[in-house]
């Protein structure tokens, strides 16, 4: 019987979100609306915070946030020397984090897919939604880029990847080297989130259906294991996003300085 | 196990087809929507939420700042003030130690000057003494002298028993103490 009980189980499992409903013939996946979800609650609880950091009331909550978000700010002043430039990434780097933590977090709600409509679960975790990785590996690899020519210039960044095989044939080689990493970089930012949200979930699904009735007191253990996994991947994506900012805008000359370049403009001011 | 053939099969059967990113589920609207989405996200926190966050951080890295400056000073002051402290301990156990050395040295003087003081008035009582000693010897000698010719005098009557004036026994007394010596 208990087979049987957990047997439903076996056909939520799917590597695709599917899509609930059709919009001017857009497809609304249930990723997309826990997504819309998840949202609405980061939207809600950085709003709430922001509101009474303003108005100078404070209370746990608004501790625990700020916390949160000051840990976050030393942790990109430390990756990015540059302030500047840290103050420039922190709203995307910022979002990437609580975005991922919550959105993560809602793929752990008991029962979040056993609501159904025409037998598809109407709500399913964003972050085992490739699109949304996927998403947010591209915004992360152009953010980069876009900071790399501005700091070292259109030229300077595409030398990086570029080079005469004539006159350096190893940087040359380098290069491409270089080039393929990047790619690389955005690929495994979208597929580590990915894979570890959606083995998150077939995990849980696993234990559900190995341990039949016994699941409601062994599931617990592994549901705080999926929210520390979440909190690690956050933070993963967080500080990969800044490191590779950081790398971007760096020399990378036969110096081991690493520090930022100036940026092209204080270079036109500093020469006029 | 017939979920895992369930997964197995719902990525195979599209790659089949070549169709490899609807099979991971990756459609380029949703995805475009998607990034759309979340830039948005990003600018409204970005705009009207993160500012008054990092503002705060701020005010308090500010704050704290001020606080390790002012304790700095404050270390910086009391540590001078320990010098200042210092230095007037020295200064005034030099000057103690010269007070004393001064005491110390007039004590010694003083002591000195009472003993050459007493050591004087004795020397004087001494002589004082002496020359009383001396005056009473000569008023012994003298009163002996005077006695002694009495007696000699009675004695030289009784002899020759004459009684002889004053004069002439005087006479008589000093040719005889003349022929003595």
């Amino acid at each position: 019987m208990s087979a049987s009980l957990f047997a439903a189980m076996e056909l939520h499992v799917s590597i695709s979100s599917q899509p609930v409903f059709h919009l001017w013939s857009i497809p609304v996946t249930n990723a997309m609306l826990t997504g819309l979800v998840g949202v609405i609650i980061t939207l809600a609880i950085l709003w709430y915070v922001g509101g009474k950091v303003k108005r100078g009331k404070y209370n746990r909550f608004v501790g625990l946030v700020q916390w949160v978000f000051e840990g976050l700010l030393k942790q990109i002043n430390d990756i990015i020397p540059d302030k500047k430039l840290a103050r420039k990434i922190t709203p995307l780097a910022v979002t990437i984090f609580f975005m991922v933590l919550i959105n993560y977090w809602l793929s752990v709600v008991p029962g979040l897919e056993s609501i159904t409509w025409n037998g598809v679960p109407v709500l399913r975790s964003l972050a085992a939604d490739l699109n949304f990785t996927l998403a947010l590996a591209v915004i992360t690899i152009v953010t980069v880029q876009m900071y790399a020519i501005k700091y070292l210039g259109a030229f300077g960044n595409g030398g990086r990847y570029f080079r005469n095989p004539i006159k350096d044939p190893i940087g040359s080689f380098e290069g491409i080297l270089e080039l393929i990493g990047e790619f690389s970089r955005g690929v495994a930012l979208a597929l580590r989130l990915f894979g570890n949200a959606f083995a998150g979930e077939v995990l849980l699904i696993v234990i559900a259906v190995l341990t039949s009735y016994l699941s409601a007191v062994v599931l617990p253990a592994f549901l705080a294991f999926e929210l520390f996994i979440g909190f690690i991947q956050a933070y993963v994506f967080f500080v990969l996003c800044l490191i590779f900012t950081s790398l971007a805008v760096s020399h990378h000359g036969p110096s081991p300085d690493h520090s930022p370049a100036p940026a092209k403009k204080k270079k036109a001011v500093g020469r006029a | 196990m017939s979920f895992i053939n369930y997964i197995a099969e719902t990525a195979a059967a599209p790659e089949a087809s070549g169709d490899v990113f609807s099979a991971l589920g990756i459609d380029w609207r949703l995805l475009i929507l998607q990034i759309i989405a979340f830039l948005i996200l990003v600018f409204l926190l970005g705009k009207f939420v993160y500012p008054w966050l990092m503002k705060q951080v701020d005010e308090r890295q500010t704050a704290i700042e001020a606080a390790a400056k002012a304790a700095t000073e404050a270390q910086a002051s009391a540590a001078e003030s320990q010098q200042e402290v210092e230095a007037l301990m020295h200064e005034a156990r030099t000057q103690a130690a010269e007070i004393v050395d001064t005491a110390k040295l007039e004590a010694t003087q003083m002591l000195s000057a009472s003993e050459e003081k007493a050591r004087s008035t004795a020397e004087k009582i001494a002589a004082e003494a002496r020359i009383e000693v001396e005056k009473s010897i000569e008023n012994a000698k003298r009163e002996l002298h005077d006695e002694t010719l009495e007696l000699i005098a009675l004695a030289t009557e009784k002899v020759i028993h004459t009684k002889l004036d004053k004069k002439a026994d005087a006479a008589l007394i000093a040719a005889a103490l003349k022929e003595t010596k």
